[in-house]
């Protein structure tokens, strides 16, 4: 059997590397050759020479960081070749643009999920079962307590939060790209007739997704010049990060929520300090793992970004999958 | 009505933060359901029911056995989540696309007086088989409610008080009348609900009112400036502040926190039954050590105070005491208006007179506070600092010429506590947390040095802020050495101050020593390791102490 340090992709210094190619994926520091799954920041870093990603990531990224960066883009899909290596994007169901990324290298298939969700989602393409020998999935959710409920249900829930307290203004906390759209999306099919306000940094994001064709809600942006009055009664969704200290007081009789997978667990949803969770993730449940585990017809599971401990002994236990951890 | 809005009414209470708001709530509630939904709500709101059906283990292995599912895997969930019926809950989401079953709309009434108790007279085989059967008919909304009072871990943010003011709010009738009334054996029914909202007062109710308490600030320098002769002096008892109220011959025990505590301390109510003069007295209830005539340690009475109707046996073993500071009303007569050192010679004047003339002796459960005597500002600094001796936490000082008003007035009554013990520890294991704090890792065992062995003194679970108890669960997880179930084994680098209330030779432990109430009051990150202190240091503290 071959070691860690000779497979095709492994993990060096916290990161996932392909060293025949001498790429990098989603690195935490610059590096030469940097190949990026999707637009959040957790997934990328400044300063590479070289980023590779599929259109739509580049274009949100060039959104974010500015157009000082160097991007080769390819369609999903799309074959391109690296030192011999075999190479494609396809759909991960996490955000625009977000993809999985294959390797195939002397017939030798190898899978990274990247951040991944099998669940319907407007604003991005669907997860595409992808088969492979090796796969490299992150396991955000990787315990049974975790289970989605339909999308529009959260957004019903959502709509009927904010219209059941017209006295107040409703802050909904979710993360500025994805998350906010996804549930700008869901919202406009529910009968919701408020006015919804975004955050600067989510109507940019807002904005790059209506040009790449995505069907979003008009809001308005929360700005300075708006009268505290004027927000009674209306929806504002902000970025988790102004939840906590002075940008609040820019609001009177409000009632705050965050909108994240995490939100699942009382204790976490007590301590978060937000007065209501709504369970809506952009990661997969338990089960969404599960099956992309065993759609992809891996014979070896690597896991990451998660507590796989638990999900890896289930695997060996009761699905008699071989998961493998990285000699990291 | 059905269990949806009870369920509802739980999901609102568990997510607003406002107590306006709980109240609103509330009123909505009572005011949109049954009069017998509302009395079981409200006897579940105020948590006088928790009765445990089954237990949490017993509710795990049952899920584990009906749908095949690895106990370790339920008990990894058991960890991130913290609460047994929480967990199953929501595992049992993962399982509802298997229900066919047309689901149930049973009521709260119907849910506790019919469905629950008949489970307790079924064999196990058929409890387990009516349990399953209630998962997969009962709403899934409601899953955790039902799990929770099965488990008899039913509880929300809310208090009694907070009942009792939307009660009072609902009917427009003071919150003490309301207190009363839930007070006791409060049996759910559409009487006791009926009672409850009565808008009618009768006097007994109105004659079972409390004073407003008068509360005592933190010392200030300026007070050394006036003569001594100036204020009484009163030992600082660690117990229950309570007013003692007989009227008409009823007996009613008030704490500080507007709770009527009559159930929890019954052989005081009889005592002073007997008593021939109605009166008002301020006062600590205690657990008394009669033999050496001082306080038990706070944590006997805390053995007390949870406890409904006490057994004999309980009440023996943990023998409560009243001790009088003041009194307020004297046969129907409201004296809070006369100067303290009068109103002290009232109580003394009383309290011989009960004494005497009361049938069964009074003095085995109530006594009126000891007065010290320092003759000048450093020699109360001296009584102070031997407070420890007698289990109290320092002095009260009180202005001879005070009128008794109400709340934290400035410039009537202060408190001069002793300072707690101190030690710098290092932090050596950590171990998870449950309910609010799951997945967090909150508690902690703290080392001193032994030449040059680290060796366990304390652990504490209290004094960090949620944003330090976040960054030291980072720095847990990262720097642990081993692994030993909850529990982890840490890099010793952290050092934090420890105070505590006492310390005492204890052969039960590796270093020697016991603390009393330890608790986390800074984390030293300006100390290293080295700069801790020895178990030497604890045994000289324990010296000077002594």
């Amino acid at each position: 059997m071959r070691t860690n340090q000779e497979n095709l992709i492994r993990y060096k210094d916290g990161n996932l590397y392909c060293e025949l190619a001498d790429i990098w994926i989603d690195p935490s520091k610059p590096v030469k050759r940097a190949i990026i799954t999707h637009a959040h920041f957790d997934h990328f870093t400044f300063g590479c020479e070289e980023y590779i990603s599929t259109k739509e990531t580049a274009i949100l990224l060039k959104e974010r960081v500015g157009d000082n960066i160097k991007i080769k883009t390819f369609d999903y899909g799309e074959e391109f070749k690296i030192s011999g290596i075999n190479i494609s994007f396809h759909p991960s169901g996490h955000i625009l643009g977000s993809s999985q990324i294959r390797f195939i290298f002397a017939e030798e298939k190898w899978l990274i999920s990247g951040d991944f969700k099998l669940q319907k989602d407007k604003t991005c393409k669907q997860y595409e079962i992808v088969k492979t020998d090796y796969l490299i999935s992150e396991c955000t959710f990787g315990l049974p307590i975790f289970k989605w409920d339909e999308t529009n249900k959260i957004a019903n829930d959502i709509s009927k939060w904010v219209t059941n307290s017209p006295e107040k203004t409703s802050l909904l906390f979710c993360y500025s790209l994805g998350k906010a759209q996804r549930l700008l999306n869901e919202i406009s099919q529910t009968n919701f007739k408020g006015n919804i306000y975004s955050h600067g940094s989510i109507y940019k994001m807002n904005n790059c997704y209506k040009e790449l064709g995505i069907d979003i809600k008009d809001t308005t942006k929360i700005e300075n010049k708006i009268k505290i009055d004027e927000l009674k009664g209306s929806l504002i969704l902000l970025p988790p990060s102004l939840s906590k200290g002075s940008y609040l007081k820019n609001f009177k009789n409000i009632q705050t929520a965050f909108a994240s997978g995490w939100m699942s667990i009382r204790a976490l949803r007590k301590r978060s300090g937000y007065d209501k969770g709504f369970i809506i993730s952009d990661h997969a449940d338990w089960d969404g793992i599960l099956e992309v585990v065993k759609k992809s017809e891996a014979k070896n599971i690597y896991f990451h970004h998660g507590d796989s401990e638990a999900l890896s002994k289930y695997l060996v236990e009761k699905e008699s999958i071989n998961v493998l951890l990285f000699g990291k | 009505m059905s269990l949806k809005k009870f369920s509802e009414l739980f999901g609102d209470l568990d997510s607003i933060n406002s107590t306006n708001n709980k109240i609103e709530v509330l009123k909505h509630y009572f005011l949109s359901n049954d009069p017998i939904d509302n009395s079981w709500a409200i006897y579940l709101l105020t948590g006088k029911s928790n009765k445990r059906f089954i237990s949490g283990r017993y509710l795990k292995n049952l899920f584990s056995q009906i749908y095949v599912y690895p106990q370790w895997l339920i008990d990894t969930c058991y960890l991130k989540v913290g609460d047994s019926a929480e967990v199953i809950t929501l595992l049992l989401k993962n399982k509802t696309n298997s229900r066919k079953k047309k689901l149930s709309n049973i009521s709260l009434n119907e849910l506790l007086s019919e469905t629950i108790p008949a489970l307790s007279k079924l064999n196990e085989e058929e409890k387990n088989l009516e349990i399953k059967n209630l998962w997969e008919t009962l709403p899934e909304d409601n899953h955790l409610i039902f799990n929770k009072i099965l488990t008899g871990t039913f509880r929300v943010g809310v208090s009694i008080g907070l009942i009792t003011k939307s009660i009072s709010k609902l009917i427009n009738i003071e919150e003490e009348i309301i207190s009363h009334r839930l007070m006791g054996d409060f049996k759910p029914s559409i009487d006791s609900y009926e009672f409850l909202i009565n808008k009618n007062i009768n006097l007994q109710e109105l004659n079972s009112k409390p004073f407003p308490f008068l509360l005592a600030n933190t010392i200030e320098d300026k007070i050394f400036k006036n003569s001594i002769n100036e204020f009484q002096f009163e030992w600082k008892y660690d117990g229950i502040r309570m007013q003692l109220i007989k009227r008409s011959g009823n007996v009613s025990l008030w704490t500080r926190g507007q709770e009527l505590v009559n159930q929890s301390f019954p052989e005081l109510v009889e005592k002073m039954s007997h008593i021939k003069d109605d009166c008002v007295l301020d006062g600590e209830l205690l657990v008394w050590n009669f033999k050496e005539q001082i306080a038990f340690d706070f944590s006997l009475l805390q053995k007390r105070i949870n406890r409904k109707s006490p057994t004999r046996s309980i009440q023996i073993k943990y023998p409560i005491i009243f001790i009088a500071y003041d009194l307020l009303e004297i046969n129907g007569r409201d004296i809070r208006e006369i100067k303290l050192e009068n109103r002290r010679i009232e109580l003394e004047k009383y309290f011989s007179k009960w004494q005497i003339k009361t049938e069964n002796n009074i003095s085995d459960i109530f006594k009126i506070c000891d007065l010290i005597f320092p003759k000048d500002w450093p020699d109360a600094l001296t009584y102070k600092e031997k407070s420890r001796e007698n289990n109290t936490e320092g002095l009260i000082i009180k202005k001879k010429t005070s009128i008794y008003s109400s709340g934290r007035k400035k410039g009537i009554w202060w408190k001069y506590k002793v300072d707690p013990m101190q030690l710098d520890a290092v932090l050596i294991y950590a171990k998870g947390g449950s309910g609010r704090r799951a997945g967090l890792y909150t508690d902690y065992s703290f080392a001193l040095w032994k030449d040059k062995e680290l060796i366990k003194f304390a652990s504490a679970y209290s004094g960090l802020t949620n944003i330090e108890i976040k960054e030291l669960d980072k720095w847990i997880r990262k720097n642990t050495i081993e692994k030993f179930g909850p529990v982890r084994s840490l890099k010793p680098e952290m050092v934090f101050e420890i105070s505590f209330e006492k310390i005492q030779i204890s052969k039960r432990h590796k270093s020697g020593i016991a603390v009393r109430f330890p608790r986390i009051t800074k984390w030293r990150k300006d100390k290293k390791i080295n700069d801790a202190d020895s178990l030497e240091n604890a045994y000289e503290l324990m010296k000077k102490i002594s």
